[in-house]
């Protein structure tokens, strides 16, 4: 009992024996009306023929009487008119045979005309017979019926091929079942497999995928690209904690060592003054990179619980530009804005004005003097892209790609902590976008590419 | 002089930030638990608070905050979070805060963001032209004098000169400046800021007339005369 229960608690045994049951009611349903039909419609022709035999030898009777009925009887036997299953029996009103080829069964004869199914004696064998019964107007009775014998054949013979049929396709369903339920297991032990590996820490097992695409590939597909995305947020977490481990240690233990050795020794007021300041401002710049380290890790892993709203791109575009420009002014530098039509996304304001921020600020730094830089609002195919350009020395092709990594600095000469370029990319990928760099020919083309809202 | 409760757990911080606000000249009153500061904050007058969003035993802050303004308290509020989440400002302003603060912070800044609230929830006569020293704003006409001079300035300075009126003798932080002029909460990285001050501190004083933007080291700007206290000169 307990392994049919577990057999039941199997989905796929389940469903496979719906879909059995469900193929075997319609293999019945067809069986039954290929049974009815074929046999009706030889009851039918059986009871037309008998109705006629009995409409003609009734007219001999009105013409001439029961003496020329038992005599049409008779002759039509004795010229082999009558076919061989052909039966009749005339009984006088005293229930005397005149006439037929049946034995009479004068004491179970009802007392009207009727219709029945009933043994009778034919030549010393007892058949089945179709009869229609007469009672005529002198008191006679006439009998007229069919052997019933080949019809009984044919009838047997259609059960016989439904059982048959329905014999076979239950071992087909039940075989059916099993392969599959197999097949079934095979698809979901292999997910299965992948999910107990995964939880035994192997982050890199996937799920094996057929060629052929049924809904088992697809859903492997969809689990393996979750399973990805996954893999890729935690080792965005462990290069995080990595990158902090490294990059705030340092300062750390940089104020750790300066406190202690300034309490371990009398030092004047100004000079605690200058370790006190200069310890502060290790901290402030300590907490400010952890601050952003932890936006970006929030912006990659897309967690976010409010809404966005509309935002206008060439707005913030615009605002930027000008909070920049004296800066670029001060430096020699030009910051244009090439203003355009209005450039609708939904996104965070602030966020969104950050990551262009961070994308003029490099290029006025790594553009070097006189450096001209663009910003321009395009639409293309659905997307939107602000594009932010210079014209300086440009970044060689071998470190396009490295760009954007946490930390990763492409001249050290140049202050900050690498983590401006790698902020823009996740504020892009949470606005379901992307951040390009590609050679401006000259200098170095950023494209913060964007999805647009569908017109309403 | 102003009245403030602080809602925080943490005791040093919490002593820190009330010790600061008392040198300052104000009065601070600190309460480490939930409960007992709903009850305070409900049944007293106070010129702000300063609410910790994570309080003992699973309280949030903002629920807190959510009665107080169910209650009908107008009370303005600075929300201090460890919780620096994309979306988190958004929850604790929609709350009801009026301000809000991501730990660590430097006391300058919740000082100046204080300061600025507690002056604007003052009620006070509708206001067209600010003054200050003898410079002359005009809001509505969107004209700045100062003497007999007039001052020329683009759209943002106006706005950027108009938050420093209105919150003259206090000291504002970039961060301020950058939400208040131009809506928009990001740390630029870079001294933009600064460059936009001294453009409109230069716009502001023509020869032998003293500059009334002061740089206030460790915070800010502040709008002052140049002997006032707390100010240095910029270079």
């Amino acid at each position: 009992m307990h392994w049919l229960r577990a057999l039941w608690a199997s989905t796929g045994f389940r469903l496979a024996a719906h879909v059995a049951l469900l193929v075997s009611l319609t293999i019945l349903a067809t069986l039954a009306v290929v049974y009815l039909q074929t046999v009706g419609v030889m009851q039918q022709r059986m009871a037309r023929a008998v109705a006629l035999d009995m409409q003609r030898l009734t007219q001999r009777f009105d013409q001439g009487g029961v003496t020329a009925l038992a005599a049409a009887i008779e002759s039509s036997r004795a010229r082999g008119l009558a076919e061989g299953d052909e039966l009749h029996l005339l009984l006088d009103a005293a229930g005397h045979r005149l006439a037929g080829n049946i034995e009479p069964f004068a004491a179970e004869l009802p007392r009207r005309d009727a219709t029945l199914q009933r043994p009778v004696l034919l030549r010393g064998r007892s058949v089945a017979a179709y009869l229609q019964l007469r009672r005529l107007a002198d008191g006679s009775v006439l009998v007229v019926g069919r052997d019933m014998r080949d019809q009984q054949a044919v009838e047997s013979l259609v059960m016989q091929a439904s059982l048959a049929a329905m014999l076979v396709s239950a071992f087909l369903l039940i075989g059916g079942i099993f392969i599959f339920r197999q097949r079934l297991e095979r698809a979901v032990s292999g997910i299965r497999q992948t999910a107990e590996r995964i939880g035994a820490g192997q982050l890199q097992a996937r799920v094996a995928v057929d060629d052929e695409p049924d809904e088992f590939a697809l859903l492997s597909q969809d689990i393996n690209r979750m399973l990805d995305r996954m893999q890729a947020l935690m080792d965005g977490v462990r290069h995080v904690s990595d990158t902090i481990a490294h990059n705030l240690r340092t300062p750390l233990t940089r104020v750790l060592l300066r406190l202690q050795r300034h309490a371990s020794q009398p030092s004047d007021d100004a000079t605690l003054r200058a370790v006190l300041q200069d310890s502060a401002a290790d901290l402030q710049e300590l907490a400010a990179t952890f601050e952003k380290l932890l936006r970006i890790a929030e912006a990659e892993a897309g967690t976010r619980r409010m809404p966005f709203e509309t935002v206008d791109m060439q707005t913030i575009a615009r605002d930027v530009c000008e909070l920049y420009q004296p800066l670029a002014e001060d430096a020699g530098q030009t910051l244009v804005h090439e203003d355009g039509l209005p450039a609708l996304v939904q996104g965070d304001a602030s966020l969104l004005a950050s990551a262009v921020a961070n994308l003029v600020d490099n290029a006025l730094k790594h553009g070097g003097a006189a450096t001209r830089v663009t910003l321009r609002v395009r639409h293309q195919g659905g997307r939107l892209g602000l594009i932010v350009q210079d014209d300086g020395p440009g970044v060689p092709q071998h470190e396009l790609t490295r760009l954007g990594l946490r930390f990763h600095r492409l001249n050290a000469e140049v202050p900050g902590q690498g983590l401006g370029l790698a902020s823009v990319r996740a504020i892009a990928a949470l606005h379901g976008g992307a951040l390009r760099l590609e050679d401006g020919a000259p200098g170095l083309r950023a494209i913060l590419e964007l999805p647009q809202p569908a017109p309403a | 002089m102003w009245r403030c409760l602080v809602i925080e757990d943490d005791q040093a911080n919490a002593r820190f930030i009330a010790d600061g606000l008392r040198e300052l000249g104000h009065i601070a009153v600190v309460c480490h638990d939930g409960a007992q500061a709903l009850a305070r904050a409900s049944t007293e007058s106070w010129d702000l608070i300063i609410l910790d969003r994570m309080l003992p035993h699973g309280v949030d802050g903002l629920s807190i905050l959510a009665t107080l303004r169910g209650l009908g308290k107008k009370t303005p509020v600075i929300v201090l979070s460890a919780l620096s989440a994309l979306d988190e400002r958004v929850r604790g302003l929609k709350a009801g805060g009026d301000d809000y603060l991501t730990k660590p912070f430097a006391f300058t800044e919740l000082a100046a963001r204080a300061e600025a609230l507690v002056r604007r929830a003052r009620p006070g006569p509708e206001i067209r032209v600010l003054e200050f020293a003898d410079l002359r704003l005009d809001l509505a006409r969107r004209q700045v004098q100062r003497g007999a001079r007039a001052i020329t300035l683009q759209p943002r300075e106006f706005r950027l000169l108009a938050f420093f009126m209105l919150h003259a003798q206090q000291n504002l932080t970039r961060a301020m400046l950058l939400e208040a002029v131009w809506d928009y909460h990001f740390d630029p990285q870079t001294n933009v800021i600064d460059v936009q001050v001294s453009r409109l501190r230069a716009k502001l004083s023509a020869a032998g007339e003293p500059p009334l933007i002061q740089t206030v080291r460790g915070v800010g700007y502040r709008l002052a005369l140049p002997d006032a206290p707390d100010a240095a000169d910029a270079p």
